[in-house]
């Protein structure tokens, strides 16, 4: 039990509000479902589609075809109709033709309910009968949302459902969705979990610059700055952004920017200032593809190399790539409490994939449990901001307490102050450069899915978990023995320790929306891997499970 | 050659003559003037001569990047807005690298101080052009001298309504400690203050004569609430320069937008009490 529904027509047309309605319905009856959007870099126009897949097992991503194609206009029918799997329904938002069902949901919407607003409600009413499960619960899920509106704006919905409903009459149960099962009736988008992870976290200052796809985790935060007493600041550019953070740092407070690669470029030099200053900043990348604008919202796993190199001169950082929405919320919280512990930047790589994707989530915790920010509070007048320490984190005390705090992006002493000298150097690069023992003493280890004697193991990083997860299941449903081995961590690296989880003789195929392989040539070079495969996509669109096992033949 | 001594002394790394000491002077004293209390005096600077100047002063420091001393500083200020934070940079970076970060500081009206060392020349990189050059001023970059028109930060400023705008000259430290005082105790936000400052090593042009023999000091009857007159003020420039506060205006401050803020510092509510 596994179907697709894909709503598409232009932007602008209501593509999003019918999605987010299903699947918000989907995961409120308890049913597994997954959804992701596919757009055009337009406010108007163009093909737009948002899929929205419901099962009888945790999903993990997206289909290539469609079992319920609902066309919101003649073109999107015309375009997609060739992607309707077998004994699939086409939905039409229109009249008159023949190779599909047509119901006019704005007029509907209209027409029943008074606004054209309400097309939406009509459209769900009309999916949820053609799969069965009439729209008993969608009413219900319609009182809860709009209670607040009043009983009239209720009823309008209400019977917009049911027209829906009424006008697909002789198709109801044509297809058969997957009864409410036991998942989370939680749901929760990759964008979303950053954006709550951090905000639980203790994050107190946000500054960014939009920037698809990363947008939405800023969004994130000022929407609940009130709740959780953040300030939120639209910078001027990604400059400020990522300077701005390094100051609120530098006063206490945990902070961090948002961006996309183009975005992150103008940050490179601040991010060596947060290395050199030993700033605990935290910076969340959502890759698109490029080079330059390129393909601003489609899919890629194209910055990573950028990511660990980023910033002249020599300095530790440690970079995250979550999978799921609830590895985006755990993550977040890790890598500010990294950043804290070890006083350096920490990246976090998304991507359009992830940070659109929605799945049901086991109830985010919502509370505030801030990181240990690990200060000195109470420094003694003799204080040294950058102490030499065997371990090479230093006492971190802020301005306005009883010493003073002096920070240089310059070389300098201990106490902070510009230097030349030379000895000095070497001693205080050699204590930035101890921090990374620890955070390599305290790497996440990767995940491995499926069987321990697997031939062929998946490597991948980031959002391409979900794809190859499914991937290896279906390959293992026909007794073909592939594994997964996901990073969530892509930096620091532990070549030994990979190198003896993957053990010799196994083939290793690296799967990455990149070109080059960038992941692969990282374990190379950490000596986990010597020989692999590379799976590379980069046309802007995710991997899927169907992809992977058609390409692994 | 020994890694165990210092090549030079890095106690003070000014020309003898630069007008960053008379600068560094009256800041300390216009520090104990105003009353600032110096552990919560944070000196925020970019890149160049006049950004060392925290260096040789006491109090917290943030010795940023070239041009990026606003967003730190803007940063700093949100963080804790019970700490003083004042910006002593040069015109290089306040007005060139980093003229984009002014103009935004400015529209937010953020509670920073920025005492821009304006010398219209490059010091640090050994006499190139700055954004306040004069026109025809030749460098050994400029050869055939400077084209663009120069930057006017007093006019811009008042153009976007920056809450005090002020000049000064180096050369008159009773002047140019008034200029500080009035500024560190300007509560309404932003604030700059403009200090010419003569370059002995790099600008022959515009040296402690040039100068001091075109100061005019504001006199009691200029209104600094009077936008126009204040902007008349500051398109003046040649044989005669302005200098004092030159405007004020009345506006919110950043920091009073925020409700959290309101609740103290932002940097005191972080264990355990939001509202989650």
């Amino acid at each position: 039990m596994d179907l697709n529904i894909r709503i598409a027509g232009a932007a602008g047309q209501g593509i999003e509000t019918t999605g987010d309605l299903l699947v918000e319905l989907f995961a409120d009856q308890g049913i597994h479902c997954f959804s992701g959007q596919t757009y055009m870099s337009r406010i108007r126009g163009g093909l737009n589609w948002y899929d929205v897949r419901v099962a009888d097992r945790e999903l993990f991503s997206g289909r290539e075809k469609a079992d319920v194609l609902v066309a919101l206009n003649d073109q999107a029918l015309d375009w997609l109709q060739g992607d309707v799997a077998e004994g699939g329904v086409k939905l039409l938002n229109g009249s008159g033709r023949d190779d599909a069902i047509c119901v006019e949901f704005e007029k509907v919407a209209k027409e029943t309910g008074g606004s054209a607003i309400m097309a939406n409600t009509v459209a769900a009413g009309a999916v949820l009968t053609i799969l069965g499960y009439g729209v008993a619960s969608l009413e219900e899920h319609l009182r809860e949302r709009f209670a607040r509106k009043g009983d009239e704006v209720v009823a309008a919905n209400i019977a917009c459902a049911r027209k829906g409903a009424e006008l697909v009459a002789s198709h109801a149960g044509a297809l058969k969705g997957p009864a409410g099962d036991n998942a989370p009736r939680g749901i929760c988008s990759g964008n979303e979990a950053v954006g709550l992870g951090a905000a639980t976290a203790g994050v107190k200052f946000a500054a960014g610059y939009p920037m698809t796809p990363s947008t939405g985790v800023l969004t994130f935060l000022a929407q609940a700055a009130d709740r959780y007493g953040i300030v939120v600041e639209q910078a001027e550019d990604e400059i400020a952004a990522v300077n701005m953070i390094c100051g609120a740092t530098y006063a206490g407070v945990p902070a961090m920017t948002t961006t996309s690669g183009g975005g992150f470029a103008l940050m490179v030099e601040g991010l060596a200032l947060a290395g050199m200053l030993e700033l605990p900043i935290f910076i969340f990348l959502g890759q698109r593809p490029g080079p330059a604008t390129g393909l601003p919202t489609r899919t890629a796993q194209q910055d990573l190399m950028f990511a660990l190199n980023a910033g002249h001169g020599e300095f530790p950082r440690a970079v995250f790539a979550p999978g799921t929405p609830q590895q985006c919320y755990e993550l977040t919280r890790h890598g500010l409490a990294v950043a804290h512990k070890y006083q350096t930047p920490v990246i976090m790589l998304s991507d359009q994939f992830l940070a659109d994707m929605r799945k049901n989530c086991a109830g985010l915790d919502e509370s505030y449990r801030p990181v240990d920010r690990c200060l000195c509070l109470d420094p003694s007048e003799e204080y040294l901001r950058y102490a030499v320490t065997e371990s090479g984190v230093s006492p971190r005390a802020i301005p306005g307490g009883n010493s003073f705090v002096v920070l240089d992006s310059d070389e300098h002493d201990e106490d902070g102050h510009i230097t030349d000298h030379l000895a000095t150097r070497v001693k205080m690069q050699d204590k930035r450069m101890r921090k990374l023992d620890g955070m390599v003493a305290e790497i996440m280890p990767p995940e491995w899915h499926g069987p321990p004697d697997a031939e062929k193991v998946l490597v991948c990083w980031g959002s391409t978990y979900g794809p190859c997860r499914e991937a290896v299941d279906i390959m293992n449903s026909d007794n073909r023995a592939v594994a997964m081995l996901h990073f969530q961590q892509v930096w620091p690296l532990d070549g030994a320790a990979i190198r003896t989880t993957l053990g010799v003789g196994r083939g290793i195929i690296s799967v990455e929306c990149n070109q080059t392989g960038q992941f692969a040539r990282l374990l190379r070079q950490v000596g986990a891997v010597s020989d692999f495969q590379l799976m590379a996509k980069y046309d802007g669109l995710p991997f899927t499970a169907e992809e992977i096992v058609r390409r692994l033949q | 050659m020994t890694l165990d001594k210092p090549f030079f002394d890095t106690d003070i790394a000014w020309c003898p003559g630069c007008g960053n000491y008379a600068i560094l002077r009256t800041f300390d004293k216009a520090v104990e003037a105003a009353g600032v209390d110096r552990k919560k005096l944070v000196l925020v600077s970019g890149i160049g001569q006049a950004a060392k100047l925290p260096h040789y002063t006491k109090a917290n420091v943030l010795n940023g990047l070239h041009g990026r001393a606003v967003p730190a500083a803007t940063g700093i200020k949100l963080a804790n807005h019970e700490l003083e934070v004042v910006i002593t940079s040069g015109d290089g970076d306040m007005y060139g690298e980093g003229g984009n970060h002014l103009l935004h500081a400015i529209r937010r009206n953020i509670g920073i101080k920025a005492f821009v060392h304006n010398n219209q020349v490059y010091g640090l990189t050994k006499g190139q052009a700055s954004p306040t050059s004069d026109l025809g001023f030749v460098t050994k970059l400029q050869v055939h001298g400077v084209y663009s028109q120069p930057f006017n930060p007093l006019a811009i400023a008042i153009a976007e309504q920056c809450s005090f705008v002020a000049r000064s000259f180096a050369g008159d430290m009773q002047h140019l400690q008034q200029m500080m005082v009035a500024a560190l105790q300007h509560k309404g936000g932003f604030a700059l203050l403009d200090i010419l400052q003569p370059c002995p090593t790099y600008n022959h042009v515009n040296t402690f004569q040039w100068y001091k023999s075109r100061v005019r000091k504001v006199d009691g009857s200029h209104d600094p609430y009077d936008r126009h007159k204040a902007l008349d003020l500051a398109l003046k420039w040649g044989d005669e320069i302005p200098v004092g506060i030159i405007y004020r205006c009345d506006r919110p401050t950043f920091e009073s937008h925020y409700e959290v803020l309101s609740r103290g510092a932002l940097v005191g509510q972080y264990e355990g009490n939001a509202q989650a």
